[in-house]
């Protein structure tokens, strides 16, 4: 009975001192932006990395933690320049690509990286059991459309490792940007052995992942925290020079995110909205702009049965909706700039950019003749009034606030009624694959540094077609640019292509997005990148150390 | 002590009259009583005005002050309480004069230190809300520009402000029309050699105006037609006495039509489940027993349920597609989650009333139960009811407020005061009057109903009756 009575109160007493102390501990705990002496530095993340797996990893997030801990063929240096990873040499040709490993390169266990690690990693992304979003990247080698669509099993990938340390991938066409093409995430490697010993929870823990680039992931708290440390089996980890990197916070909002940089809790704040620039300036922060490399755009869904696969509809909304109002009045942040079609500005051309080469066909806003195609669209599907339309958006202020002025756009020019369906981030991905919704507020930003990027994303056989847009001529044009390394051949299609995503309005195009942020003096070194996952610390270094 | 000598004449009988004194007052009733004592409770009758005057201003006001509360006015985006400003109209697509240089060869470029402050900074035409239209000299050895934009008068080269735009090759101009208010703007422009910015900057000080597109001032009615010749006179724009949002919507008609939303709920669902307890409570007092014992316990059972998450519950039941208003499911939730409060008090009361000697008296006389319910317990329950149905209104429109402004509520473009707080919040350091106006309203409605319902119970109760 008594002890019975101690157990209780001892506990009791735990629980009142561990509710007292648990907050000074968390305090505690937050690291400064800048730790000099322990060389480490903290960042924010805006959501949770949602896969872990570079299988399977199709969000931002995600992007910039394995771009900290896994390296490809090929990668970036400190300046943007296209340098070797994992690959010391390389030879491509238009039917083969073959890469020369390094002997040092290892994972975090200490085991050499092979080029049987690449061959099963690709593999695995073609396997259409895994349903990689990115498994239509695998139909540049040979066999891969037969295996992504579950014709032929993945093992005859064209993909093979002549020893331990060279790789061949024989493709389907030549690819003028192969070499850019494989520091995408997809085509990072991954260990047979450990990856089957995890099974389905491989990836899903910092303790159930291998490292093989200039970080592991030592700490994953879900929804809370992360934190990245040095890899001592890092073939060049002499040129990493943080220890670690931590991340303490992951929120969405700018406003939280910039007092946390202002109350020296991290080492970069970027994404601020309109308050927390002013406040910014009213402080006499130093501003600092970057564009990165994304379109934004409202994307249709031309599923049978949608309303929004009447073209006529899609011609209307496209007459009246104003890009430049939307990205300098409402949007109203310095850096992004009123998108004119789904090709962002600094895509190269032939001599000049590809806008010059190919200026887009621009859109002329006319009520009227909106008006017009709306009663054609009327007819065509046979009904009084177009149903209410729902337009999928994610839950951010700003979103909402886009999704505000284009519903209130289409309401008083068309009469369309516009309903709102905001959802959270992973909720939106669902519900844009799972195709319920008639128009989404989606962005693509590019996996590699080319045109192609953006051009496939509306072929029939690429899974981040949301829409479903289907057309022969488009994927015809794709598939001209594909067979082709021949610049002015490629760029010829790309300007076709442009016209056809104008003409069908497959899309409207919003806005190139930008990005105002405030960077703490002293680091060095955070290099911003428009692929991958930006921004990136892995040549950052603290000034002094 | 007492002094007084009696005189014969006190020991006369007294006359005999047909009427004694009457001390008479009108006879009230208890209505009347309540209300008379209602009246000398000074917060209370002003709670009271407070009230009505808020369900005026929520019926008639939007008859009175027509502004559509989803119309979206681009050219006035938070804009501050005012009496209706004067805007310069302007051409839809402005004739843009681009400046440019010669072409600058590599061989000529300098360092970024060696490159001088552009000269001649300065706005071309006139500075606008639709654009301030910025041009400047040549810098020799320059490969490009980068334009900056501050709200206060730079003091170095990391100072600058906003970074507009970086200008490559040889352009000397720049309209910036990015999200433009009528203040002052710093604009600083320095050159660039390659990547790197000069230390010299210049900066111009340039005060923007208002302005409106002539297509929208057309549309909105502010002109007889687009005909371009209006352009460059002034209109007057609309009124906004309370400022408008971060889409240019008016506050006004907003904080209106967010009443009804807000008040709707505060109203309807505590009228409806303060009823429904009322009944609920009643049955189980009056019939006492087993019946008593196994309502109440459902009751204690309903309490036990946590709001939010029947909330979320009922929106997935409800099946709502997306962007359907979540007043209706809020409305269910509202009033099968909050009834046993009232029917837990009522029954309490009808307990104690049951046994009060006048209903005997009238079970003896042979009352029938729909009388003595009319009209013995009705009655005596109704102060009970009015006070909890006072208290109940705030509570349900704190309630609503909250859920809109987690964004479970009214979707867009409906207006709610929870709402309207939860947009005004992102601009609460740069544009206070978006959350400080709807956010007034709901701590003044709450409070008065609050305080209107202490008075009330003050008034009603029996005990107090007679004090003043």
């Amino acid at each position: 009975m008594y002890k019975a009575f101690a157990t209780l109160h001892t506990l009791i007493r735990g629980a009142v001192l561990a509710f007292v102390t648990a907050p000074c501990a968390l305090l505690q705990a937050a690291p400064p932006a800048v730790d000099q002496s322990k060389n480490e530095i903290a960042i924010v993340m805006s959501q949770e990395p949602q896969w872990l797996n570079t299988v399977k990893a199709t969000d931002q997030v995600s992007f910039i933690v394995l771009d900290h801990i896994s390296e490809g063929l090929m990668t970036y240096d400190i300046n943007n320049e296209l340098v070797g990873g994992v690959a010391v040499r390389w030879e491509l040709t238009d039917d083969k690509a073959t890469f020369w490993l390094r002997k040092d390169a290892r994972w975090s266990d200490g085991k050499p990286v092979t080029a049987q690690d690449f061959v099963f990693a690709w593999q695995q992304v073609a396997n259409p059991a895994n349903a990689a979003e990115y498994a239509f990247l695998m139909r540049s080698f040979t066999n891969g459309e037969a295996i992504i669509s579950g014709d032929m099993p993945p093992e005859s990938l064209g993909v093979e490792a002549l020893d331990e340390h060279t790789l061949v991938a024989h493709l389907t066409s030549p690819i003028a940007y192969f070499l850019e093409l494989v520091t995408f995430i997809s085509f990072r490697p991954v260990r047979e052995d450990f990856f089957r010993a995890q099974g389905q929870r491989y990836a899903a823990d910092a303790d159930k992942m291998l490292s093989n680039g200039p970080f592991i992931l030592t700490v994953w708290v879900h929804g809370a925290s992360l934190r990245m440390e040095k890899n001592p089996h890092y073939w060049n980890s002499s040129a990493i020079r943080l220890d670690a990197i931590n991340v303490p916070y992951i929120t969405e909002d700018p406003n939280a995110r910039f007092n946390l940089f202002m109350d020296n809790k991290i080492v970069m704040a970027t994404g601020l909205d309109k308050s927390a620039t002013s406040m910014a300036m009213q402080k006499r922060q130093k501003l600092k702009s970057f564009r990165d490399g994304s379109t934004f755009f409202i994307e249709f869904n031309h599923r049978p049965g949608r309303a929004t696969g009447n073209l006529n509809l899609r011609r209307a909304m496209q007459s009246v909706f104003d890009a430049d109002a939307l990205t300098y009045k409402v949007i109203g942040l310095p850096g992004n700039i009123p998108a004119v079609s789904l090709f962002p500005e600094w895509l190269e051309g032939n001599s000049q950019r590809l806008v010059e080469d190919f200026p887009p066909p621009a859109v002329v806003l006319d009520p009227a003749q909106g008006r017009r195609y709306l009663e054609l669209a009327k007819q065509e599907l046979g009904v009084e009034e177009i149903p209410p339309l729902s337009l999928l958006l994610s839950d951010t202020p700003s979103s909402v606030k886009q999704a505000e002025y284009f519903q209130d756009v289409m309401m008083r020019t068309l009469g369309l009624e516009i309903r709102l369906d905001r959802q959270i981030f992973k909720q939106r991905l669902a519900k844009m694959s799972a195709g319920e919704f008639d128009l989404v507020a989606a962005g693509w930003a590019p996996d590699y540094i080319d045109t192609m990027t953006f051009a496939d994303l509306f072929t029939s056989w690429n899974l981040n077609n949301r829409g479903r847009y289907k057309s022969k001529s488009y994927d015809q044009l794709v598939r001209q640019a594909q067979s082709t390394t021949d610049k002015y051949l490629r760029n010829q299609a790309f300007g076709k292509l442009q016209s056809l995503i104008f003409e069908d309005v497959v899309i409207l195009p919003q806005y190139e997005r930008g990005y105002i942020y405030v960077q703490n003096k002293q680091i060095e070194g955070v290099r911003r990148t428009r692929v991958g996952g930006d921004p990136n610390y892995n040549y950052a270094w603290i000034e002094g150390n | 002590m007492n002094n007084y000598l009696p005189s014969p004449a006190d020991f006369l009988p007294l006359t005999t009259r047909d009427s004694a004194d009457r001390l008479e007052r009108p006879s009230m009733s208890y209505w009347q009583d309540v209300w008379q004592r209602l009246q000398h409770n000074r917060r209370a009758l002003t709670s009271l005005f407070i009230v009505v005057a808020l369900l005026l201003f929520t019926t008639i006001g939007p008859l009175v002050w027509q502004a559509d509360p989803a119309q979206q006015d681009l050219e006035q985006i938070s804009q501050a309480p005012n009496l209706g400003l004067r805007a310069l109209v302007v051409d839809d697509f402005p004739e843009v004069r681009e400046l440019a240089a010669g072409p600058v060869s590599p061989a000529q470029r300098l360092p970024p230190e060696k490159l001088l402050a552009p000269a001649n900074l300065r706005v071309l035409g006139t500075a606008h809300s639709e654009g301030v239209h910025l041009a400047w000299d040549q810098v020799p050895g320059a490969s490009g520009y980068q334009l900056y934009r501050h709200e206060l008068n730079p003091s170095g080269p990391d100072d600058l402000g906003l970074p507009l735009i970086t200008l490559r090759g040889t352009s000397l101009s720049y309209r910036d029309r990015l999200g433009l208010q009528t203040i002052e703007y710093y604009y600083s422009v320095a050159a660039l050699s390659q990547r790197r910015q000069s230390p010299n900057y210049r900066t111009l000080a340039v005060t923007v105006g208002q302005a409106i597109r002539l297509s929208e001032a057309s549309y909105r009615g502010l002109l007889a037609s687009a005909d371009s010749s209006y352009i460059g006179s002034h209109v007057q724009l609309e009124i906004h006495p309370l400022g408008t949002d971060y889409l240019g919507r008016d506050m006004l008609a907003r904080l209106m039509w967010g009443a009804r939303t807000s008040l709707f709920i505060g109203i309807v669902a505590p009228l409806i489940y303060v009823a429904f307890g009322l009944m609920y409570g009643g049955l189980a007092g009056y019939s006492g027993g087993h019946t008593d014992n196994f309502l109440m316990r459902f009751a204690d059972f309903v309490i036990a349920l946590p709001f939010l998450l029947f909330m979320i519950l009922f929106k997935i039941a409800f099946g709502l597609g997306p962007g359907e208003s979540g007043i209706g499911p809020m409305l269910i939730a509202l009033v099968l989650l909050s009834w046993p409060a009232t029917a837990r008090l009522v029954r309490g009361q009808v307990l104690q009333i049951r046994e009060e000697p006048y209903i005997a008296a009238a079970r003896l006389m042979g009352a029938s139960a729909p009388y003595l319910v009319l009209r013995h317990m009705l009655p005596n329950l109704m102060s009970v009811l009015l006070v909890s149905l006072t208290f109940a209104i705030p509570t349900a429109i704190f309630t609503e407020a909250f859920l809109s402004f987690i964004g479970m509520g009214v979707v867009p473009p409906t207006p709610s005061w929870g709402s309207m707080c939860n947009d005004g919040i992102r601009t609460m350091l740069s544009h206070p009057h978006e959350l400080v106006f709807p956010a007034l309203f709901i701590s003044v409605t709450v409070l008065a109903f609050n305080l209107l319902g202490d008075g009330l119970r003050d008034a009603m109760d029996a005990r107090m009756r007679g004090d003043s």
